[in-house]
């Protein structure tokens, strides 16, 4: 029985962005601070939770939620940094092992404090929408909002003098040092943002889906393959990797059997890895 | 109503966990860049788990108190259904204190939680048979923990009634080899093939009144859901539904999107379910995506008589399976039993606590007809016997039946127990909604409902 085309790449566009928005941040600390930062798919609970717990149990409007889900994963976020991540950051196998023990112990606080079962985040906006023969509005509104913080970034990035800092910083430590650039607070802005935006789409996965304590997994294995498929540190190519990937990923779900999910991403990765391991679009970000 | 496999696993496990380290260690100091950093940590998205396995011992004959060994999932009121099975045993043992006790003993019992684990199971049932020297045991919620079980039930030969875990391999065990297993009963619920078939007759007496023509049978993949596929794939089309289509789904799915696309361009007019694990992801999903077909099976999650606050009104007009609802009249002891409960907790139990309490009372009353605490004189009264306990009818097939000392299920209700069906109603008042019981017609309360975006 063919699924009508419309609803399929309606849903792979919604997806994909929600993935953009993760790979984003996933890629930002990457190339900018040349972190593997395991802890990014627990980061995206930590905002489906705190959204949860401000809305949900508080009693406060999802929109309050909304803002905890930004500011208590970018806070956490930078205390990762501050605290843990700082100290090791040259040496990336302690990275690693620091970020990965993070992610576990997260799942573990969450899963013991709140149980297995799936909680339930209100939508951001209700209803349905008459385009292409019907979408949630909810769906639309995140799309849309991720697309606003997605357009944010690439202007703040390029356009602005902190964003400017960020990018000479992923380029070369030294050669910011030397034009007067703290390339420590640069660290810091990026895992701040990063946090944020992995928070955000907590938020939103928690709202279309709803927010478990093992919900950031499949999203940070997916960073893995939109990341190196778009090109380590570039924003650009984590967009279209994720575009990429989220169609991929939506249309074998819907075409071929929805319990490959992850399968074809993690083919992708794997495949790219052998065949044009710089990905494609490089690295906007070098050393 | 059934739970296979752990809700805390999660697909991982601490042993896989270290070789991906080790791995992703071996592959950095190979070539320290951060691309194999990539690579390797690729494998740990990878991780699977195993399963375990154990041995057993023997103990002595009980005597003094008469204890009563339960052993639950999890304890604590944030799980209901470990809970309700643990402070069901309690209640009932309260209750058959203030009447004398059981052989003039005072009953006491020892609760030990499993945390679904089957080797951890297997541990806290020696340590109640063994140490504690327990007149018999009770609880058991997940399948994989009771199958673990088996050969030391029969090893201490102590009956054991199990409450909760629904795979039928247990009484398979007990067809292929009676003496060895004879000391194990399930209380309920019914096993997971005559769930299937409950379905089934559900499916019979009401979808052509419930505009249910044409249905999509949605089960979640796990060993429970196995009897249930295979009886809604041998007897629902001759029940007379038209089935637009079968999918098992991967029991860790997260998004339904995909899968409810599949139901709705069938064009059935309804989700036929199975599911435990993953039900609140479903039915949140196809609640906020307000799809086109009704949607209704067995579906744990929807038992709980708090859920409608759980979900925030998600399971509004859904449809489920159920032993036995607070309000329903199944027997004269129902109604009793849950209001005790709730004076005793706070709140009201799920099935597990009915089937709890009911085998707590069923082995005291057996022991009594007996006259004996000798296990061998309690099984031939227990094979014998039909008690009224709060589910219904209880009685046990036969050691030459199909499913040896499984709980007799009975379509008519009379000779045996048989599951209600309920409906998710939201209150007049539009504050909260309520379970109202739609079937079978003596017990119902209501009738079925179409949801109104349907």
């Amino acid at each position: 029985m063919a699924l009508p085309l419309t609803d399929v790449v309606a849903n792979a566009v919604m997806m994909s962005a929600l993935y953009a928005l993760v790979a984003i941040g996933f890629t930002l600390i990457f190339g900018v601070g040349g972190v593997l930062n395991l802890a990014h798919g627990a980061t995206v609970t930590i905002g489906a939770f705190s959204a949860y717990y401000v809305s949900e149990v508080f009693g406060y409007s999802i929109w309050i939620g909304a803002l905890a889900a930004l500011l208590v994963p970018a806070l956490f976020s930078a205390a990762l940094y501050r605290g843990v991540i700082r100290r090791v950051e040259d040496d990336p196998i302690t990275v690693m092992i620091l970020t990965l023990v993070t992610a576990i112990a997260i799942e573990e606080i969450i899963k013991t404090a709140f149980g297995t079962q799936p909680a339930v985040i209100s939508s951001l906006w209700t209803g349905q929408v008459a385009i292409a023969g019907g979408i949630q509005a909810n769906n639309l509104l995140v799309f849309g909002l991720s697309w606003v913080i997605i357009g944010l970034l690439f202007f703040a990035i390029n356009y602005t003098k902190t964003g400017k800092a960020i990018l000479a910083t992923s380029m070369s430590t030294k050669g910011a040092s030397l034009v007067g650039i703290e390339s420590d607070r640069m660290y810091l802005y990026t895992w701040v943002l990063a946090g944020a935006f992995a928070g955000l789409a907590g938020l939103f996965l928690g709202s279309i889906q709803t927010a478990s304590w093992s919900m950031g997994r499949s999203p940070l294995v997916l960073s893995f393959s939109i990341v190196v498929l778009g090109g380590i540190g570039s924003i650009r190519g984590s967009v279209i990797g994720a575009y990429i990937i989220g169609f991929l990923e939506t249309f074998t779900m819907s075409y071929v059997d929805s319990s490959l999910s992850g399968l074809a991403s993690l083919v992708v990765l794997v495949l790219i890895l052998l065949a044009k391991p710089e990905g494609l679009f490089g690295r906007e970000f070098t050393e | 109503m059934v739970n296979e496999g752990s809700q805390n696993d999660g697909g991982r496990c601490s042993g896989n966990e270290a070789e991906g380290e080790r791995n992703i260690v071996s592959s950095v100091r190979a070539n320290a860049d951060r691309r194999t950093f990539l690579k390797g940590t690729g494998a740990v998205g990878l991780a699977a788990s195993a399963g375990c396995l154990g041995g057993s011992s023997s103990g002595d004959a009980p005597s003094g108190a008469f204890k009563v060994g339960v052993l639950t999932s999890h304890t604590g009121t944030e799980n209901p259904i470990g809970n309700s099975i643990a402070r069901s045993a309690e209640l009932a043992a309260e209750e058959l204190n203030a009447n004398g006790g059981v052989l003039g003993n005072d009953v006491e019992v020892s609760v030990k939680t499993t945390n679904e684990q089957p080797q951890r199971g297997k541990t806290k049932y020696e340590e109640l048979t063994v140490s504690e020297n327990v007149d018999f045991t009770t609880g058991v919620f997940t399948s994989e923990v009771l199958l673990n079980l088996m050969d030391s039930i029969a090893s201490q030969q102590k009956v054991h009634m199990t409450a909760g875990a629904a795979t039928p391999e247990a009484s398979t065990m007990l067809k292929d080899d009676y003496e060895k297993y004879k000391y194990w009963f399930r209380t309920g619920p019914v096993n997971a093939h005559f769930l299937g078939a409950n379905m089934v007759d559900f499916a019979e007496a009401n979808f052509s009144d419930m505009g249910w023509d044409s249905v999509y049978v949605l089960t979640e993949d796990y060993t429970w859901t196995e009897p249930v596929d295979e009886v809604l794939r041998n007897q629902l089309a001759d029940a007379g539904v038209e089935v637009a289509g079968m999918k098992r789904y991967a029991g860790e799915t997260s998004d339904f999107s995909t899968i409810y696309d599949q139901v709705e361009a069938s064009g059935a007019d309804a989700a036929f379910v199975a599911m435990a694990h993953s039900g609140s992801t479903a039915i949140v999903q196809y609640a906020k995506q307000q799809r086109p077909f009704a949607f209704g099976g067995i579906h744990v999650p929807m038992q709980l008589p708090s859920y409608w606050g759980l979900v925030n009104g998600a399971c509004a007009f859904g449809v489920t399976q159920n032993t036995a609802t607070p309000q329903s009249e199944i027997t004269e002891k129902t109604v009793p039993y849950a209001e005790a409960y709730k004076g005793k907790v706070g709140k009201y139990p799920v099935y597990t606590g009915y089937i709890a309490y009911d085998a707590v009372m069923q082995y005291a009353a057996a022991a009594e007809s007996a006259d004996s605490r000798n296990p061998d004189d309690v099984v031939a009264e227990l094979e014998s016997s039909s008690f009224t306990g709060t589910a219904g009818t209880l009685r046990y097939y036969g050691k030459d039946e199909e499913y040896p000392h499984d709980i007799v299920y009975d379509e008519s209700g009379e000779n045996g127990v048989r599951p209600l069906w309920l409906q998710w109603k939201p209150n007049e008042n539009g504050d909260g909604g309520s379970q109202t019981a739609i079937y079978p017609d003596s017990l119902a309360s209501g009738s079925y409902d179409s949801p109104p975006w349907v």
